[in-house]
């Protein structure tokens, strides 16, 4: 058998439940900040999300739905910017998530910094082109067709 | 490496962890589900810049009966990512109502299946032929309009697209 999985050191316990911050030497504060902006970004995102969902599935439809319409709903800056915050947040949010399944399945270090970087490639590759999809986005376009 | 566990699939499942430990599966499916189909419609999105008209093919894709099932999949896993996350919220926020934790887990439940009633029915009922398809009536006021009548979707109603 395996030797017992290390725990994670933990603070003090703290009246009402959960824990004090550990204090540790050196070190950032990042799995602090990942778990904020998972909290955070995931209460803009069930704005963003759904309400993007409901738009197209619902309002639009998938059968009624063609370049044009997104183009025209493109030509609208307030809508670009819409998309490059649903897309990031969301993208950020999920590749935390995914971070953090790998760090619980893929238990091999050499493994898992190569799983990390084919993960991280792709989210952070297809963020980059949406982002400059929607930035770059010309409205003459929809006039040159 | 020290930290490997073996543990089988089917030991893991048949851990009780009750209400905790299948909202937690499932809270990890769809978010895991969710960043590959997010990854896949980017790509197929912003071809639109360039490609338009490959944009309209790729879309014929989507059209197809299939897809909806798959579409009414991403629904329910962003709509259960997002009242599970609210709840995950709320529990760390305000950590009295974990004394209530196994009842909020009920609570998503019902709100995600109320909510899915409605959207089920609007997304597949005009693929079996029960209803129209959403934003049916938007669209015959848009194809009216004469701009936009060689618009792809005014032209084939059918979204069927020749590849």
């Amino acid at each position: 058998m395996s030797a017992p999985a290390q725990v994670a050191e933990r603070g003090t316990p703290r009246r009402g439940g959960g824990y004090a911050k550990p204090r540790k030497a050196g070190g950032g504060n990042f799995e602090l900040i990942s778990w904020f902006f998972m909290r955070l970004s995931g209460l803009l995102l069930i704005f963003l999300a759904l309400y993007h969902l409901v738009w197209w599935n619902l309002i639009v439809g998938v059968a009624h739905l063609d370049s044009q319409v997104v183009i025209e709903r493109w030509n609208n800056p307030f809508w670009r910017l819409f998309n490059v915050a649903l897309v990031t947040f969301a993208m950020l949010h999920g590749l935390n998530g995914a971070r953090y399944s790998i760090e619980d399945y893929v238990r091999r270090p050499g493994r898992q910094v190569a799983v990390k970087a084919v993960v991280y490639t792709l989210v952070l590759g297809s963020l980059l082109v949406a982002v400059f999809a929607l930035l770059t986005f010309d409205p003459a376009v929809l006039v040159n067709r | 490496m020290a930290n490997v566990r073996h543990t089988s699939l089917g030991t893991a499942l048949r851990y009780r962890g009750r209400e905790g430990m299948w909202t937690w599966i499932l809270h990890r499916a769809t978010g895991l589900g969710i960043l590959l189909f997010l990854i896949i419609h980017v790509i197929d999105t912003a071809i639109i810049i360039y490609w338009p008209g490959e944009y309209d093919v790729a879309l014929g894709i989507y059209k197809h009966p299939v897809f909806r099932f798959a579409e009414l999949l991403i629904f329910f896993s962003v709509l259960y990512h997002a009242v599970n996350g609210l709840r995950i919220v709320i529990q760390d926020f305000w950590p009295y109502v974990m004394q209530r934790q196994r009842q909020l887990v009920w609570a998503t439940a019902v709100i995600v299946v109320l909510a899915m009633l409605p959207v089920t029915w609007i997304m597949l009922a005009p693929i079996f032929g029960l209803a129209q398809e959403p934003g049916t009536a938007r669209s015959e006021v848009r194809c009216s309009e004469a701009r936009n009548a060689h618009a792809p979707a005014c032209v084939n109603p059918e979204g069927e697209v020749a590849l």
